[in-house]
């Protein structure tokens, strides 16, 4: 395996190249066998990492954004709650949208529907920390409180080739095409754009207090009278919730989390309109 | 003086009556209180080695040459190997050997539950070794496994006999009982996760075999691989200087230390076998699940009138059936008690021991019922558990050695005082409550155990021992009783440890087993070079000078003094006591739970380090917690394979976690136990925690918790229930 | 060139070899220990630039110009001394992992609430449950 250090965005190979930031997911996938690569290219110095007016590089560490206080609140509050503190000193931005379900059985490489196989082992099998929405084909549960914080804040995220609704990073994986992500390859994520919102909270239900991920996460927003509200650890995707919970669709093992979700969606809509 | 005794020996509560040759015990013990060194807040004698990284685990070790190990462990909980070839495996570069079932005892063509090992492959590093098994072409027959537990009984399909034990009047118990409360408990497995995994580095020299282990029994390494390679016990050196924890899963050479052995004889190498993380949380060890079915009876002024129980441990494929049931028939003095034990064997990986094995699962059962009676009765937890006091061994009217739990609870008072202005704090969402439970546990350790002291011209002494130090200061409180004893600073006495052929037999570190062990041998050692010393003063006319001013006169001449531990008291019983009060917010509206403070009173005989001991009763509590709270190995219900393989899956307590810890030790002698009267500690303090927060629970909330761990789901479940039940409104 | 501790250390021919490996295998640098080997557990903690760095899931070609700081750099600073005073752990196995990150913290704040030393050192698991004392240590590491 070869570690490339280009000088510019230019000079990635445009074919077999894996992008490595801050490594914490890449590495031990690596490690692990859930990942393959011949070549990875180190881009830590080649994307943007500082704040530009409303726009965030994506080479941005969570230990930076979590004590920025210019940022809006859920995205600082779903920094300082992620992983544990030397993760978000490695870690970036973009890394984290582009984070992996923890779903063990894809993590310990059962044929599951994602890896290309034609079951959701989840499904019948054991799954509390699954999905209650959008579970239809996968139950896996999406666990970045980042990205559920910056789907309710409405971000853009200019990529080398676009620019795009953050909501359009992400599809459900369906029968025909597996992936949860939408980058075409060697499209390299540069700025998210996030708009200053008039209020917003991230809330977030672990289970233990400090490193861990989200049970469930909610980020509430508000915009003058809008208030959007998105989920952590609800989905295979960070989830906008735009209708009640009812309209969940639980697992016999996943039906605890709504009822948290009801109660932290509640407290996260009042804590917003409030302020 | 050896002499040949028939005594009761005692580890982790399994009691067998042996034939011992045991060394008197003849020395008074010290006065209680506080010595010049014992008794004394010590700092480890092997902090700074430890706290720089200087401290050589075997995971650091590299020995010349040394080869790397990866195992082939069955994916499935129940196969039969159908074909397996080594030979491209061997072909690959830096492979040094390769074996399968067959080429040793602990490699099977059967793998009876996941992560029984098949095949291994040495190599010149680690990724060879893995690269190495992917190559080895393996074919598996998925067979059925059996993993429910209630089947497994059903089926007869047990470990060893059912085990039932009974006294008094069972069903006339119940007649007598003005309120019987009952019901179904269960705890889930848990995983030992020490910091350091399972590993040894083997090496065979001339026609001996040297094993470098994370062990917590040095001696029964020795036995263990002398038995099973043939070879005599003396040509068998065990060494383990520093380990990374073991909390009762590292007492045996398990399958990594035979297969090390069998490569190493075949590469003429030292080889390592370690395993992975991964390979820890699925085939090194668990505390078993268990199912408790308990019934209590007591008239309406809280006299318990009788008590039963049905317990299943789910042991899995292997292991022992700890005494759940134990806590049943030790704690109260209750006549008429009926037990009923059952080993169930199953698919999954063999339990282990785990920090009071059976007796934390039990308690939980048994204490958190208890409260319920109280709730029942109207009577205060604490109030129903002084009237049903034990003044002796409830089993068999033994006395017992010593037993201060009644001290415990009043010592308790101020904390459980508290529970009127906790309650007060609660909100509409946050509910605040106060709980308590009892602790019994063993902890009288037992002969035989050995030390010898050497004093020399300078003045300072080394205490050599061929015992191990898990981590929980052995060796400081072994330094500080050389030195009370010898009467020179703790800062002249070195304590030599850790090497089988470097000293004489020393006690497992288990069962809370090492002080109340090793300890009195230490002293005993330090008492006959110190009577040695007294002598020459006496032959040279000065019986009063300082001990450096004789030992001054034997330039390269030394004191050598020897000592064992003596019998344990016969006719008596000989265990610890405790009590814990918790403190607990639950958000009633997402099941959070907060452990806010916890107070642990705890009774183990004389305190040879308070620091270590404070130290000791913390890490027993968090580990309690993590068992009550957060910790569960899950495993796919259809194929019993393991889910939590990772230390994200499988959720260890945080520093986040942590309550307000008060902890007190009584540290009164036990006047019958050995020349010091000191109890073992490691295990006491997590004995009652899961208890003591269940019952917190039900006290801020009404809520009846069964199942551990408490869950969100399992708390929301509960508070459900409870809502319920009082037929009020569905919240939220 | 790989800078460590102040020392100048040729990189690893292996592109995949993590920082961890690189220190323990190829600089015999043992003080920082590997227990999990994916990020989970913090033992494996150096600081990279001053930052807390899990060394098990760093690559050590990446770190190629940072100054990495093993607890073999700090084996003088005074954390190392108030862990042992406070008795901060027990089988030891963590504590250089908990020392680095205990350095990190006190450095950019020397005087640490129980909240930002809860903060500060959650992503270093200790299974013996020193927890209590490693506080205390922290809060006390100038004493």
């Amino acid at each position: 395996m070869e570690l490339l250090r280009p000088s510019s965005l230019e000079e990635i190979p445009a074919s077999n190249s894996l992008l490595l930031a801050g490594g914490t997911e890449v590495v031990p996938q690596l490690r692990s066998g859930l990942l393959q690569a011949e070549r990875l290219v180190d881009v830590r110095g080649l994307v943007p990492q500082g704040i530009d007016g409303t726009r965030i590089g994506a080479g941005a560490t969570l230990a930076e954004l979590e004590i920025d206080p210019q940022i809006p609140e859920a995205l600082r509050e779903s920094c300082r709650l992620a992983a544990s503190p030397q993760l978000r000193n490695m870690s970036t931005l973009a890394g984290n949208l582009l984070q992996s379900t923890r779903c063990w059985y894809w993590r310990l490489r059962w044929p599951c529907r994602l890896h290309g196989g034609d079951e959701c082992f989840a499904r019948d099998g054991e799954h509390r920390e699954h999905a209650f929405f959008g579970n239809g084909y996968c139950a896996s549960a999406h666990p970045s409180d980042v990205a559920a914080a910056l789907l309710a804040l409405d971000a853009t995220i200019e990529t080398t080739a676009r620019t795009f609704p953050l909501a359009d990073l992400y599809r459900l994986p369906t029968e025909d095409d597996r992936r949860s992500t939408t980058l075409a390859p060697g499209e390299v994520m540069l700025w998210i754009d996030v708009p200053e919102p008039d209020a917003s909270v991230y809330l977030k239900a672990m289970e233990r207090k400090l490193f861990g991920f989200p049970i469930v996460g909610v980020a509430a927003v508000r915009t003058g009278n809008a208030t959007r509200v998105a989920l952590a650890g609800a989905a295979p995707v960070p989830w906008l919730l735009d209708g009640p919970l009812d309209d969940a669709t639980p697992l016999p093992g996943t039906a605890y989390k709504v009822e948290i979700a009801r109660v932290l969606v509640r407290r996260a809509v009042d804590a917003v309109a409030s302020r | 003086m050896a002499r040949l005794i028939r005594t009761e020996k005692e580890v982790e509560g399994r009691y067998e009556e042996v034939w011992l040759v045991v060394d008197e015990d003849a020395l008074d013990q010290w006065p209680a209180g506080p010595g010049d060194v014992v008794g004394r807040p010590t700092q480890r004698v092997d902090g700074f080695e430890r706290a720089r990284g200087e401290a050589v685990y075997t995971a650091d070790l590299y020995l010349n040459g040394m080869l790397h190990t990866a195992v082939l462990r069955s994916p499935h909980a129940h196969a039969r190997v159908t074909r397996i070839d080594l030979s491209r495996a061997l072909a690959l570069p830096g492979v040094h050997a390769a074996i399968g079932p067959g080429d040793c005892e602990q490699l099977t063509d059967l793998p009876s539950y996941q992560g029984a090992a098949i095949a291994a492959v040495c190599a010149d590093t680690y990724a060879q070794a893995r690269a190495g098994l992917r190559a080895v072409e393996l074919e598996l027959e998925v067979l059925e496994p059996l993993l429910d537990a209630d089947e497994a009984v059903g089926r007869g399909q047990l470990l060893g006999e059912q085990r039932s034990r009974e006294r008094g009047d069972v069903e006339r118990g119940f007649e007598e009982a003005d309120v019987v409360v009952e019901g179904e408990f269960r705890t889930q497995v848990v995983l030992h996760n020490s910091m350091e995994t399972h590993q040894a580095v083997v090496q065979w020299v001339g026609d001996g075999i040297e094993v470098h282990i994370s062990t917590q029994y040095i001696w029964g390494i020795r036995d263990q691989v002398a038995t099973g390679l043939g070879l005599p016990p003396d040509k068998v050196r065990v060494i383990c200087n520093y380990m990374g924890g073991g909390f009762g899963s590292k007492n045996g050479a398990d399958d990594y230390t035979f297969i090390a052995a069998e490569l190493a004889k075949r590469t003429g190498r030292p080889v390592k076998c370690a395993l992975t993380r991964r390979e820890e949380n699925i085939a090194a060890g668990n505390r078993n699940a268990t199912i408790q079915r308990l019934r209590i009876g007591a008239r309406s002024d809280g006299t318990i009138t009788a008590m039963s129980g049905e317990y299943v441990n789910a042991v899995g494929w292997g292991g022992w059936v700890a005494g759940t049931d134990g806590p049943m028939h030790l704690l109260y003095a209750c006549p008429n008690v009926r037990t009923v034990l059952h080993g169930a064997k199953l698919n999954l990986p063999p339990m282990k021991a785990f920090r009071a094995p059976g007796f934390v699962e039990g308690t939980f059962g048994l204490e958190a019922l208890l409260d319920e009676l109280a709730t029942k009765l109207e009577l205060d937890p604490l109030e129903l558990r002084r009237h049903n006091h034990a003044e002796h061994d409830p089993v068999d009217g033994r006395p017992f050695s010593s037993k201060n739990l009644l001290e415990c609870y009043r010592r308790a008072e101020p904390h459980w005082e508290r529970r009127h202005e906790v309650r007060a704090r609660s909100t509409d969402t946050v509910k605040h409550g106060v709980g308590m439970a009892s602790q019994v546990w063993y902890g009288g350790g037992g002969p035989p155990s050995y030390a010898w002291v050497r004093v020399g011209s300078d003045g300072r002494a080394t205490v050599v021992t061929a015992m191990q130090d898990i981590g929980t200061g052995s060796k400081t409180a072994m330094a500080q009783i050389a030195a009370e004893e010898l009467g020179i600073p703790l800062e002249h006495v070195t304590v030599s440890l850790g090497d089988s052929a470097r000293g004489p037999y020393a006690s497992i570190s288990a069962g809370s087993s090492t002080i109340p062990s090793m300890g009195p041998a230490v002293r005993a050692a330090a008492a006959d070079a110190r009577r040695q010393i007294d002598e020459i003063a006496e032959q040279k006319g000065t019986p009063d000078a300082p001990l450096e001013e004789i030992v001054a006169l034997l330039e390269d001449a030394q004191i050598l003094g020897k000592g064992a531990r003596g019998p344990n008291p016969t006719g008596m019983q000989v265990l610890t006591f405790g009590v814990q009060v918790a403190e607990v917010a639950v958000d009633v509206e997402t099941g959070e739970v907060w452990v806010e403070r916890l107070a642990a009173v705890h009774d183990v005989g004389r305190v040879i380090n308070p620091l270590g001991a404070s130290s000791q009763v913390e890490g027993g509590i968090i580990q309690g917690i993590g068992h009550t709270l957060s910790e569960q190995r899950l495993t796919d219900p259809r194929t019993g394979r393991i889910l939590t393989t990772t230390l994200d899956a499988y959720k260890l307590p945080t520093i986040a976690d942590v309550p307000e810890i008060v902890s007190e030790l009584i540290d009164a002698p036990d006047a019958h136990l050995t020349n010091l009267g000191s109890k073992g500690l490691g295990e006491p303090p997590i004995v009652p925690t899961a208890a003591a927060i269940a019952n917190a629970i039900r006290d801020a909330t009404g809520a009846d918790v069964r199942e551990l761990p408490i869950s969100r789901e399992e708390m929301l479940r509960a508070l459900r229930e409870t809502r319920e039940r009082r037929g009020a409104p569905a919240a939220v | 060139m790989l800078e460590v501790n102040g020392h100048a250390y040729e990189l690893p021919a292996d592109a995949g070899t993590t920082l961890a490996e690189a220190l323990r295998d190829d600089f015999h640098l043992t003080g920082t220990k590997v227990a999990c080997a994916e990020g989970h557990c913090g033992a494996c903690t150096v600081l990279v630039d001053g930052a807390p760095t899990l060394s098990c899931i760093t690559l050590a070609h990446a770190v190629d110009g940072a100054h990495v700081t093993t607890i073999e750099g700090l084996r003088d600073h005074p954390m190392v001394a108030s862990f042992v005073r406070a008795d901060a752990l027990q089988c030891g196995f963590c504590t250089p992992g908990q020392i680095v990150s205990a350095v990190a913290l006190v450095d950019a704040t020397p005087a640490p609430t129980q909240q930002q030393i809860r903060h500060a050192m959650a992503g270093n698991l200790c299974r013996c449950g020193a927890y209590p004392k490693i506080e205390e240590a922290i809060r006390t590491w100038r004493d």
